[in-house]
């Protein structure tokens, strides 16, 4: 079996995910800069937070008289099946986005961060550039490609011999034609991040190993996803968080539908609070999405937290 | 302490969609003085320009009123009224598709216009009593009608003729006839090129083409309090259209009305079920139309009405309020409704309005002599948004090849308790 060799001297780990130790005048001095950002946040998130955890106890509608009515929306929340099953769908979309999306750009960043590849910085501009289109936009754009009847696509593939359908009333295809366009849409932001934490990899390790007889395989799992763990803990937080908010493409390509399929907590949200006016039990519902997202970004900081200890 | 941070991250940044949801309190002060009005209502075509210009001239009536109009697409009116209205930044009198009127009434968002109505000149203005319904929630009105008009069929006249389809159907066995007639399926390969109908399965135009199609066969959405969907003479129209559009392939399946609408405008369907917007669309498109009635269904002639309404907002104070019931008046003159109704090209409002007054427009008289089948959509049931979507998923379900029956069951399940709530 082969043993990897050891880093040179010189060399400097990356951070644990907990941050090196500070001094106590360091952390008063972080936190000073911090204080004009942090007024702003307390002043229109956090404020705002506790004005909405408060509606959550009400069956308010944003007029007239509100009553308080305890947990009541959060045992409908966690009672009524039409609610439930858009924490299943979300669920759905998390797991068929996340892994995809980071998969996706890790390939491509390996494929981009080769510095022999020829226009590889035209590649990374051109899959880059569909991060800086709005989720709407692009999600309307992918409407009419997609049209079954003047779309482009279906028309290009028509011409091939394969018909696609309507792709986004079909209850199969709904939900990973939505997951699609987000990733089409986002995996670019993830590969440049992915691409960045590369270039942080010393090249020394590399040589290291292939001196060891490690080939390419060896090289990407006991260097470089081991060196990528902070960044791909921050990627895959990052893509989960926004699985979980997923709103945009949805709202303008599916509208929930077909029957439901593509109905994420966010969409239930929106039509409960704006289109119902029903806003105690849509802020109970985005408190309980607020506590799903938590506790699984703790878990996953826990993970590679973890892991990052165990590659030391 | 940065396990801290980023834990508060990740709480503030699931937390901006909580921001949007809390609501603000406050006042309203009183107005004294002139008054000016914020007035937002979605007509965005050549009906915006007439609206725009009959608040112009009442603005120019008046000494001390003025009111601001704002053009916001209906969708757009739909999503910005609630956080508008809870930061005091909304409008003072709104106009919104009459199925949601409800929904805000009943919520406390809008004032009530008893007295409105209880007066001498709305009384003398003979206002179409099933627009008038649409107001009424709890007993008390809310708004006022701006549009009423039945869902009528747009067809394409030029495809009619090539189809050697001589005169519009009148009764569903012909209109199935005419579409399986003007349904073309060039190279055989099961999908058609043309289809005779765009038959939108959900999110239909004024949410009405399929309780137009209930009502033809003696059925309905709700009863009262009571959830009546799944009654026999819904499962049988649901499966006769099913079965058209299934079998027979006279229309494709998962057309919302938006998409309905683009099919026909590009040619590729030879009918719609639609409003009087479309004849705009099918001119701007060179497409020779005509406008008929809904062909009856089994027990009789019946449409779904698209209406529109206006309402005073909770935002408004009395000062506003007064003002906003005076430009109500002055729309209703029969002058005004006379030329907002040959300008918008929809129905007048008002009973008393001769046909002679509205020759000059004929898609106007032709659409004024279907107002009497014309019935409002779920007037006063708070909980519309919930039957509409149950109703939806059904039709959309049946079209794809689901068990009507049972589909309206389950539906009208959760429609009961959408107005049990």
């Amino acid at each position: 079996m082969t043993t990897l060799t050891r880093p040179g001297r010189g060399y400097r780990p990356p951070a644990p995910l907990g941050g090196r130790p500070r001094s106590g005048r360091q952390t008063s001095i972080a936190i000073l800069f911090l204080l004009p950002a942090l007024v702003i946040l307390l002043a229109f998130v956090a404020w705002p937070m506790l004005s909405a955890l408060r509606l959550s106890f009400t069956n308010s509608s944003g007029f007239g008289v509100e009553e308080w009515v305890g947990l009541d929306n959060y045992v409908r929340v966690f009672t009524d099946p039409r609610i439930l099953s858009t924490l299943g769908t979300t669920a759905v979309y998390t797991v068929m986005f996340t892994p995809t999306a980071i998969v996706v750009a890790l390939a491509l960043a390996l494929l981009l961060g080769h510095p022999r590849l020829l226009g590889r910085g035209f590649f990374r501009t051109a899959l880059f550039l569909p991060f800086i289109v709005s989720l709407a936009v692009a999600a309307f754009a992918w409407t009419y490609l997609l049209d079954p009847q003047v779309g482009l696509l279906n028309y290009w593939l028509r011409g091939l011999g394969i018909q696609l359908g309507n792709v986004l009333q079909d209850p199969n295809l709904a939900m990973p034609t939505v997951v699609l366009v987000a990733i089409w849409k986002s995996f670019g932001f993830y590969m440049v991040i992915f691409i960045a934490g590369l270039q942080e990899i010393p090249g020394s390790l590399y040589e290291a190993a292939k001196v060891d007889g490690a080939g390419p395989v060896r090289r990407f799992f006991h260097i470089t996803l081991p060196q990528l763990s902070n960044t791909l803990a921050f990627v895959v937080v990052f893509a989960m968080i926004s699985a979980l908010q997923a709103f945009d493409q949805i709202y303008v390509m599916t509208g929930g539908g077909p029957y439901r399929t593509t109905q994420t907590v966010v969409m239930e949200v929106y039509q409960e609070g704006f289109k119902k006016l029903n806003l105690g039990l849509a802020t109970a519902l985005s408190y309980v999405l607020l506590a799903a997202t938590l506790v699984l970004s703790l878990i996953q900081f826990r993970f590679f937290g973890r892991r990052e200890e165990d590659n030391s | 302490m940065k396990k801290l941070l980023a834990t508060l991250a990740v709480g503030l940044s699931a937390s901006l969609a909580l921001a949007g949801c809390s609501a603000s309190t406050g006042t309203t002060p009183t107005s004294s003085g002139p008054v000016t009005l914020t007035f937002w209502h979605g007509y965005t075509e050549a009906d915006g320009k007439v609206l725009d210009k009959i608040v112009e001239d009442f603005n120019k009536s008046q000494t001390g009123i003025t009111i601001n109009t704002t053009t916001k697409t209906w969708a757009v009116i739909g999503d910005t009224l609630l956080p508008a209205l809870t930061a005091k930044q909304g409008p003072d009198i709104v106009a919104m598709p009459a199925e949601n009127l409800p929904v805000y009434a009943a919520k406390g968002a809008f004032a009530k216009l008893d007295d409105f109505y209880a007066s001498d000149a709305t009384r003398s203005a003979a206002l179409r009593p099933a627009a008038v319904e649409m107001e009424k929630v709890n007993g008390s009105y809310y708004g006022v009608p701006t549009g009423f008009v039945p869902l009528s069929v747009i067809y394409n006249k030029t495809l009619f003729e090539k189809a050697g389809v001589a005169s519009f159907p009148t009764t569903w066995d012909e209109w199935v006839a005419a579409s399986k007639k003007l349904t073309v399926d060039k190279n055989g390969d099961g999908t058609p090129e043309q289809y005779g109908l765009a038959l939108p399965d959900h999110g239909t135009v004024g949410n009405g083409v399929w309780p137009s199609l209930f009502y033809g066969n003696g059925g309905g959405l709700v009863d009262g309090s009571t959830s009546v969907l799944n009654s026999a003479e819904n499962v049988e129209t649901l499966t006769y259209w099913a079965n058209a559009v299934k079998n027979d392939k006279i229309s494709p399946t998962g057309l919302d009305g938006v998409a309905s609408d683009k099919l026909f405008s590009s040619g590729k369907a030879a009918m719609e079920v639609g409003g009087p917007w479309m004849a705009s669309v099918a001119t701007e498109n060179k497409i020779d139309y005509g406008v008929a009635a809904i062909p009856a269904g089994p027990k009789g002639s019946a449409a779904s009405a698209i209406g529109i309404s206006a309402a005073v907002t909770s935002q408004a104070d009395p000062a506003k309020q007064a003002a906003a019931k005076k430009f109500f008046d002055y729309f209703f003159t029969r002058e005004v409704a006379t030329e907002w109704s040959l300008g918008s090209g929809w129905p007048p409002l008002r009973t008393d309005i001769d046909a002679s007054a509205l020759s000059s427009n004929p898609l106007v008289a032709t659409l004024t002599e279907l107002v009497p089948d014309a019935r409002p959509l779920l007037p006063g049931v708070a909980n519309s948004t919930d039957v509409l979507a149950a109703m939806d998923e059904a039709t959309q379900k049946a079209l794809a090849g689901g068990v009507p029956a049972d589909l309206l069951a389950t539906a009208s399940t959760q429609v009961q308790q959408a107005l049990d709530n």
